[in-house]
């Protein structure tokens, strides 16, 4: 079979032209919509347009320059990196909190699993909208706890300093039920045996967790986590509605900026410069993503 | 009894823990059912539920309309994404080619293409088709994910040979061989696929920004930042239009929680 494969007959050839109505609709709208579209923007980002929009001039690596060299683009830069630096942490440590919670079967573990999982199905704008509220400088529950404590409340959103880490808090929250799902998965796949040979040896919940479960589990928690740094580097639905990128541009992320540029300040080829930055910084992080998964597939 | 007292920590601690994740969606709900006058009064019930907010945030904006937006925009991306991967996956596990393993190799590199930052490109194109505001910008670019090629490729490499075999003994041509060999036997893994696509559709926020201009195209997503732009006051209304448009995806998820959950662990570890 694999040494037909290698040499194509005739008879596969034929069978290439049968192929293509199968193939066609997947990949058409691929070349259209997702290859095309890349293609489009380095077209672009490597012209500049006049004022109005109309006539196009080539200036090479002009707008990348232009953008290296501005000192907003580094600030979303850093603030992108502060964001994914506080996400990926906290949701994996959310995250592995309820998949150990639920990964073991017993009475009433689907409901904890109903819980824990919910919020993969919260839409992005009813998350923002709850944290929103949660977050309300008068009627916000975070302030009035904080009060009721005798701390004095907190501006979440509205102050520069706060309002990036919110933020993040807000998405770690939304990504919680995504790696509780995924961790729960990678640890029921750790062997029954092991788990209870550690206990035979008289291992207790606590020797069993740090000298067993994690490090069976380490390498689905770095691809997890490498998956949820990945998603923090676009999150944008929250950010558009909670703090619009402020206050004082404190939340404008990479993916903000690129929004920004394009829509508002009109500068489609420097922000198509700006997006295709961060499509190389995710193309690394993705395909260190997948060499990682390929090697463990291939040693497991 | 015993086993009761050995879980009970489990239960406390899981409980705690549930309690304080749901803690923020509580709150939205909390604030839905309560007047405007009642909205500060403190404590997590309401002191005086009331359905009022649900009617003026349904009376006031077309809420109707932008979650039928979002649901004809979700089925139809999501019945898209089911065919086209499943021919393609078909073709991939099916067909002899050249080429073949290059075309899988490319479903994969274009995996790891994350859509936001084509959005800007794909404007662009949407723009010149001009397909600006319509269905077809919501929908159209979306048809076919790369993810569902490779996952039901993955699967459908695990369905035996003999399967096809005996349905080509019978005469059946590719097409037959799809819809009563493969088809069938891939249902848990459509499942999961359909589950996974529908709420990702319906979670869509950048793209729908962009492309919908005039109120009536606008999906429930868009809509829930426009109406707490204009009642930023009034927070039960803008809760109430929020739990409006969180019910389905919450229906579905605990209709189709296990297909769902199947889909993000085949679809976040494997791939």
């Amino acid at each position: 079979m694999e040494r037909t494969l290698a040499r194509p007959s005739r008879r596969t050839l034929r069978l290439g032209l049968e192929a293509l109505p199968f193939l066609l609709p997947a990949y058409g709208l691929f070349l259209l919509f997702m290859i095309l579209p890349v293609l489009d923007a380095l077209w672009l980002s490597l012209h500049r347009e006049d004022l109005f929009g109309r006539g196009r001039e080539w200036v090479g690596p002009g707008n990348y320059l232009e953008a290296l060299s501005r000192p907003e683009f580094w600030r979303s830069v850093g603030l992108t990196l502060q964001f994914a630096l506080i996400v990926a942490p906290l949701e994996l440590l959310l995250g592995l909190l309820a998949a150990l919670l639920v990964y073991r079967a017993y009475p009433g573990v689907a409901l904890f699993r109903t819980l824990f999982f919910l919020t993969t199905a919260v839409p992005t704008a009813v998350a923002a909208v709850a944290w929103g509220w949660f977050l309300h400088p008068v009627g916000g529950y975070a302030n009035r706890l904080l009060v009721t404590l005798g701390l004095p409340p907190q501006p979440w959103l509205t102050s520069p300093e706060l309002a990036l880490p919110t933020l993040a808090v807000v998405t770690a929250w939304a990504g919680v039920g995504f790696t509780a799902i995924l961790l729960t998965a990678g640890l029921q796949s750790i062997p029954e045996e092991v788990l209870e040979a550690a206990t035979v040896d008289g291992a207790g919940p606590w020797t069993r967790f740090w000298r067993v479960i994690l490090p069976l589990l380490s390498p689905t928690l770095f691809l997890v986590g490498l998956l949820v740094v990945l998603k923090s580097l676009t999150a944008f639905g929250q950010i558009h509605l909670l703090t619009r990128g402020g206050p004082m541009e404190s939340s404008t992320v990479w993916i903000y900026r690129v929004y920004q540029d394009a829509f508002f300040n009109f500068q489609v080829p420097l922000a198509a410069a700006e997006a295709l930055l961060l499509f190389l910084v995710l193309l690394l992080l993705a395909a260190l993503q997948f060499w990682l998964l390929g090697r463990r597939v291939h040693y497991a | 009894m015993r086993k009761v007292r050995k879980l009970l920590p489990t239960y406390l601690l899981a409980s705690g823990y549930a309690l304080l994740l749901v803690l923020p969606l509580l709150t939205l709900l909390s604030a839905s059912l309560r007047a405007e006058a009642d909205l500060y009064a403190p404590g997590l019930l309401p002191p005086n539920p009331t359905l009022a907010p649900y009617g003026e945030a349904l009376a006031k904006f077309p809420l109707g309309r932008f979650l039928l937006n979002s649901l004809l925009v979700a089925t139809a991306i999501t019945l898209g994404v089911l065919l086209t991967s499943l021919l393609g996956a078909y073709a991939l596990t099916r067909l002899r080619f050249r080429g073949r393993e290059l075309l899988f190799g490319l479903a994969i590199a274009l995996l790891l293409v994350p859509g936001e930052v084509t959005f800007l490109p794909l404007y662009l194109l949407v723009d010149r088709l001009g397909w600006l505001d319509t269905y077809l910008a919501l929908t159209v670019p979306f048809l076919a994910s790369p993810l569902g090629v490779f996952l039901l490729r993955q699967f459908l490499r695990t369905i035996p040979e003999d399967y096809f075999d005996a349905a080509r003994i019978d005469g059946a041509g590719h097409f037959q061989m799809l819809r009563h060999v493969a088809l069938p036997l891939s249902a848990p893994a459509l499942g999961a696929l359909a589950a996974l696509t529908f709420i990702g559709a319906w979670n869509m926020y950048l793209w729908p920004l962009v492309v919908t201009k005039s109120r009536e195209m606008q999906t429930a997503q868009i809509a829930v930042n426009f109406i707490l732009n204009e009642e930023v006051a009034r927070w039960n209304v803008v809760a109430a239009a929020a739990i409006l448009v969180l019910l389905p995806t919450l229906i579905a998820f605990l209709l189709a929680q296990r297909a769902f959950v199947r889909g993000i662990a085949m679809g976040g570890l494997k791939g």
